[in-house]
């Protein structure tokens, strides 16, 4: 139940020393409540005054106080540590993120990154204060409270000890069992839960196909039967608290009828067994208490486990091996990868063989394919986004890979989707150079040919876009992509991943004029589909199933007649005479 | 306080269905009294057998009933305890059921405000959640403080039967902790929970923008400061929580002070009224014992009430968008027309536009039946709007849409048999292969399925599936590649077996050699159908009869893509952008 990296921690033995402490103080105040109870019932019960018993009710009140205080207490005494455990948690989730990169985070899943680092969190939180509180109650109360119930009767203690583990097992069992069933019916059960969302997703093509109408039956048909499903998990799932809670209470009834049945033989009197009557529910408090939060206790464990897996991930080893001639990439530079091969994790064959290739200076170079040719993932290698295996030299240095600082602060990315931040467009297109003058940023607008949505905006550059505020057409955010990129002249290595594909033809054209020009003095290295660039790049490689079909100038592959002719006239398509 | 009591009132989404379903809630909260009454009557029986026992009665028959009782509390707390949880979760359940055909109806009735916005997953997903958090209000808020109130007000009248005083005191001071705990929670909380929400928000939006931006942050070299900022959101919400949870261990820890005082009345009562007689004195035990087990009721009211403001915002939101969707709702026409039996499309000095600003001016196209249209324009020249107009989703301003000389408005019944839709990304169900083929035309035979299959030049690949047909096409269709889902959407609209077709940019997301295969197998299958296709660039034109233009809310070129190509300069500079022409000049 409790996870050994927990102690790593800073602060968690000394945490976790206190809250020990404060338990068993607590665990001693519970026991001094139910005697002090025990003894003002049992005076008033044989003939005493109420006035006679002032003393033993202060005395209840002030262990019923110490022992609601202490409650309180422990929450004090985990929270700072609990606190400062998971902010350096999220810390750490975040700069890890950084470290291992977009490609890497992609993989894993973006909602799932944000997630972790939100939920993932808070269900830690609850992990290091509510749970361990309830675990440390498990281990300490009921067995002071035992030890006590056995100095006053021992055969009471032998029997509330027997139970116990009685009661556990049980748990287990039906636990196991219901476990089994849910693991069962799982598939079905969220094939049934996905059903509505699916269902509201899919609405568009259900009302062209003139289904939607008839469609609202299903959604309520398929959702009882989800009820009827949950229903017959849930009957058995519940069978754990209910063994619980019926051996609990009814071992407190059995306790009331053998104490009865003892008082009446004369065997013991009214104090012990009242005390050992008002004690019994105390002892099985804790153990139920946990029971009802178990599914917290397993949400946060699994949580801290897969957060401290990710943190345990390996990143790429000297990122600082670099050291660059310029901060420009100069036309003298050149970059080498000699029998560089890439796999993505769990896939049969590799995405990227043997790759050999030599970019120098401001060439400008295209990179085209098929999908799945591997064209993407030759990028983000260059990019220095995945590492993979082979030789890297850049200038003669030899690198164990290209997720160099240095390298990467000399490249620019124009993706196929730019990322517009939730920000001022002030902010994003100064995201690569701040502190650019206003003046400059409008000259940049104007060029790329948003002048006119720039005019329409409500607070000129100061205006909220992205998710959740001004959304930008898939044009203006690649307009807006390469006005980034336009304000950073330091950075003179460009990557392009096919950022006309969604375009239309004109637009194309219109950004195409916008972006030749901003070529020159830059290493360029384009993957596309649309062959009408090709006459503008020095260079082009034709990628085929991961490796490099062919290379050279446009009219050397002409010329040549192999794979590249035929690719090209696939691409134009049917006609053309 | 105000907001709450009016959203009730105005509320069409939870508490109707309490009415509606009064005899099943009558059930839940009498089971869940039930409950903690036998844990307090367990305690209650326990005191008072040890007490009669303890003056050592001559005949154990004299404690006999006390026995019987106890055994029977003992077992009945636990299992009214499970019938509770179940009769609750079956309760919610069905309801739940219920809310999803309702949110569905909502969704589909079109209404164009709530249409508009579940084009995104995002907020389909909001809408899903809020179903679950009413889900969670029932069985966490609401029946918890219906069945904490009852066992308040049984408490006091139990002790009103024997001394009226005493119960006025319990009354008050039991109210501290079920009523005014409660009031103080949602005062204090309400405020931090609105506060919470909000920078629950931020944190969302900055973490998905570190996410999805981590590219440009790396390439920045701004990761730095990207930890920064969302430490400083982070504490910010940390900050938030502690406070509230603080305010929640002291509220919990008067509470539990609140019962231990208590008890301490009850025993004076129990004194007071009992203490003289011998047989009386066995009460003391029976009254004090019975207050702790009921603490848990008692009060989880507050703990309740205090996630109150998390539900609330869901509530709200569901009934606005029942408000919204039925002024609207009543602002459609409902006008009927029989299917017209030449499927011709005209539309005739078509003007449209939001709100000021003009779409389309004195539009006139004929499209007669069978013809194959191309329609062309920049993003946002009125090619997606054209195709709305015909759709009948948007009516004109000014001048008419007719498909066989009856108004598209006319023919909204119908129109699943008179028009098909092919755009980027139809949607593929998660169920199987069949069934996704089969909403084209719901009793299609395996043999139209394997010969529609057969036309997209699918089935080869069904066949090599490890069910056939009955494969499932898991979620969103990812199973297949872009131009798989393609022929797939193809396939069941050939079943659908429509007039008409309207091809929306069907190729966009998928690369050139793939694209024109697609295509070819578009016109090829709807060769008897009309044709309208919408798209970005020229791939495939020479496959259609008729190209247009639309340019400054106009049509500015038209004609037979071979006349185009021959009279018109700027078509012939875009198929030679498009198709690269690479010859060397």
């Amino acid at each position: 139940m409790l996870d050994k990296r927990l102690f790593k921690f800073p602060g968690a033995r000394q945490a976790l020393g206190v809250l020990s402490l404060l338990t068993l103080i607590q665990a001693i105040a519970i026991i001094g409540q139910g005697r002090f109870l025990s003894v003002a019932i049992t005076d008033l019960w044989g003939g005493h005054q109420l006035t006679s018993i002032g003393m033993v009710l202060v005395w209840f009140m002030l262990a019923y106080l110490l022992r609601q205080v202490m409650g309180v207490a422990k929450q004090y005494a985990l929270a700072p540590f609990a606190d400062k455990t998971t902010a350096s948690l999220q810390t750490q989730l975040t700069q890890k993120y950084a470290a291992l990169g977009p490609r890497t985070v992609a993989n894993q899943g973006t909602g799932k990154s944000v997630t972790l680092a939100v939920e993932g969190i808070d269900q830690v939180h609850d992990y290091l204060t509510l749970v361990l509180v309830k675990l440390f109650d498990m281990s300490i109360t009921p067995w002071l409270i035992l030890l006590y119930i056995a100095t006053i009767n021992f055969k009471q203690a032998v029997f509330l000890f027997v139970i116990y583990p009685v009661i556990v097992i049980f748990m287990i069992v039906l636990g196991l069992a219901a476990q089994a069933k849910a693991d069962r019916e799982y598939e079905t059960f969220n094939r049934l839960s996905n059903h509505f969302v699916d269902s509201l997703r899919g609405l568009t093509t259900l009302k062209q196909l003139g289904l939607a109408k008839q469609y609202a039956q299903n959604i309520y048909d398929v959702s009882e039967d989800h009820r009827k499903a949950t229903m017959s998990t849930l009957k058995i799932a519940i069978l754990s608290t209910f063994a619980l809670d019926f051996f609990t209470t009814l071992s407190i009834a059995v306790v009331a009828l053998f104490l009865g049945l003892g008082l009446m033989d004369g065997a013991t009197h009214l104090l012990p067994a009242l005390t050992i009557l008002v004690l019994a529910p105390e002892y099985f408090l804790p153990i139920r208490n946990f029971a009802n939060d178990y599914h917290a206790t397993l949400n946060g464990k699994n949580a801290l486990a897969d957060i401290m897996t990710l943190l345990e991930q390996p990143v790429a080893p000297e990122t600082n091996r670099y050291v660059r001639r310029s901060q420009r990439w100069q036309a003298t530079d050149t970059l080498t990868l000699e029998q560089v091969s890439f796999s993505y994790p769990n896939a049969d064959r590799p995405a990227l063989q043997q790759i050999n290739l030599t970019l120098t200076g401001h060439a400008k170079v295209a990179l085209v394919g098929t999908s799945g040719s591997g064209k993407s993932t030759l990028l983000n290698l260059l990019g220095g986004f995945l590492v993979g295996d082979g030789d890297v030299k850049i200038n003669e240095q030899a690198l164990p890979h290209l997720q160099q600082r240095q390298w990467q602060e000399q490249i620019q990315v124009l993706p196929q989707h730019p990322y517009i931040f939730h920000d001022t467009l002030r902010a994003n297109l100064a995201f690569y150079a701040p502190n650019q003058r206003d003046e400059d940023l409008i000259a940049v607008l104007q060029q790329v040919g948003l002048a006119d949505w720039f005019a329409s905006l409500p607070d000129g550059l100061d205006t909220l876009i992205g998710e959740g505020a001004m959304q930008t057409s898939g044009g203006q955010a690649q307009r807006i992509g390469l006005a980034r990129i336009m304000l950073d002249e330091e950075r003179r290595v460009l990557l392009l991943d096919e950022p006309t594909a969604h375009l239309d033809i004109e637009t194309e054209a219109l950004l195409k004029e916008t972006m030749l020009p901003v070529f020159d003095n830059r290493l360029v290295i384009f993957a596309t589909h649309r062959l009408h660039w090709l006459r503008q790049m020095d260079w082009i490689i034709v990628m085929r199933d991961g490796q490099i079909a062919e290379q050279g100038t446009l009219a050397d592959l002409i010329a040549n007649n192999g794979y590249f002719v035929t690719l090209q006239a696939a691409m134009r398509g049917t006609t053309h005479a | 306080m105000r907001k709450m009591i009016l959203l009730i009132k105005r509320d069409t989404w939870v508490f109707p269905y309490l009415r509606s379903y009064k005899k099943l809630l009558a059930l839940i909260i009498f089971l869940g009294f039930m409950t903690t009454f036998s844990g307090a009557a367990l305690m209650f029986t326990s005191g008072f057998l040890i007490s009669r026992s303890a003056q050592i009665p001559e005949n154990i028959l004299m404690v006999y009933v006390p026995i019987v009782l106890t055994r029977a509390f003992g077992i009945g707390r636990p299992s009214f305890r499970y019938a509770e949880r179940l009769v609750s979760h079956n309760w919610v359940l069905k309801i739940v059921s219920t809310f999803r055909r309702r949110l569905y109806e909502l969704v589909e009735t079109g209404t164009k405000s709530v249409y508009a916005k579940t084009q995104t997953g995002e907020v389909l997903n909001v809408l899903a959640n809020d179903l679950f958090k009413i889900e969670n209000f029932y069985l966490r808020t609401l029946f918890p403080t219906v069945i904490g109130l009852v066992i308040y007000i049984l408490i006091a009248i139990g002790v009103g039967v024997f001394d009226w005083g005493f119960a006025l005191a319990i009354f008050l001071i039991l109210g501290m902790t079920t009523i005014l705990a409660p009031m103080i929670t949602l005062a204090v909380n309400g405020a931090r929970d609105f506060k919470q929400q909000q920078l629950e928000a931020e944190l969302y939006t900055d973490l998905t923008d570190t996410v999805m931006g981590l590219q440009d942050w790396i390439l920045a070299g701004r990761t730095a400061e990207l930890a920064e900022r969302q430490q400083a959101d982070f504490n910010a919400i940390n900050q938030l929580k502690s406070k509230q949870a603080h305010f929640n261990w002291w509220r919990d820890f008067s509470g539990a002070m609140i019962i231990g005082f208590t008890a301490i009345v009850l025993l004076v009562f129990a004194t007071r009224h009992f203490g003289g007689s011998s047989f009386g004195v066995n009460w003391i035990a029976a009254f004090v014992l019975a207050i702790f087990p009921a603490e848990d009721a008692l009060t989880s009211i507050s703990t309740g009430v205090g996630e109150w403001p998390r539900y609330q915002n869901s509530i709200t939101r569901l009934n606005e968008m029942d408000e919204q969707a039925q002024a609207e709702a009543q602002l459609q026409t409902t006008q009927q027309a029989a299917q017209p039996s030449n499927p011709t499309i005209v539309l005739n000095q078509v003007t449209f536009g939001y709100d000021q600003t003009p779409v389309l001016q004195d539009l006139s196209l004929t499209i007669p039946d069978g013809q194959k249209i191309a329609i062309l324009g920049q993003s946002g020249a009125g090619k997606t709007t054209l195709l709305k107009l015909l759709l009948g989703d948007e009516m004109p301003l000014a001048g008419t849409v007719t498909i066989g000389g009856t108004a598209v408005a006319d023919l909204s019944s119908q129109r699943a048999t008179l028009i098909a839709v092919l755009d980027q990304q139809p949607y593929l169900f998660a169920s199987t292969v069949a069934n996704n083929l089969r909403l084209g035309k719901l009793d299609a035979t395996d043999e139209e399925l394997w010969d529609v299959l057969e036309q997209v030049n699918l089935k080869e690949l069904v066949v090599q599936l490890p069910d056939g047909l009955a494969t499932p096409m898991s979620e969103m269709g990812s199973r297949f590649s872009g131009g798989e889902r393609q022929r797939f959407a193809l396939a069941r609209i050939l079943l659908q077996d429509t007039p008409i077709v309207i091809l929306d940019e069907p190729t966009v997301a998928l690369d050139p050699i793939t694209e024109l295969a697609v295509l070819e197998t578009i016109f090829k299958t709807l060769h008897d159908k009309t044709v309208i296709w919408v798209t970005h660039h020229l791939t495939g034109i020479e496959l259609v009869d008729k190209v247009i233009f639309i340019e400054n809310q106009q049509i500015a070129m038209a004609g037979t893509p071979a006349k185009l190509m021959a009279t018109e300069h700027r078509f012939q500079r875009l198929l030679a952008l498009d198709h690269g022409d690479l010859m060397l000049e």
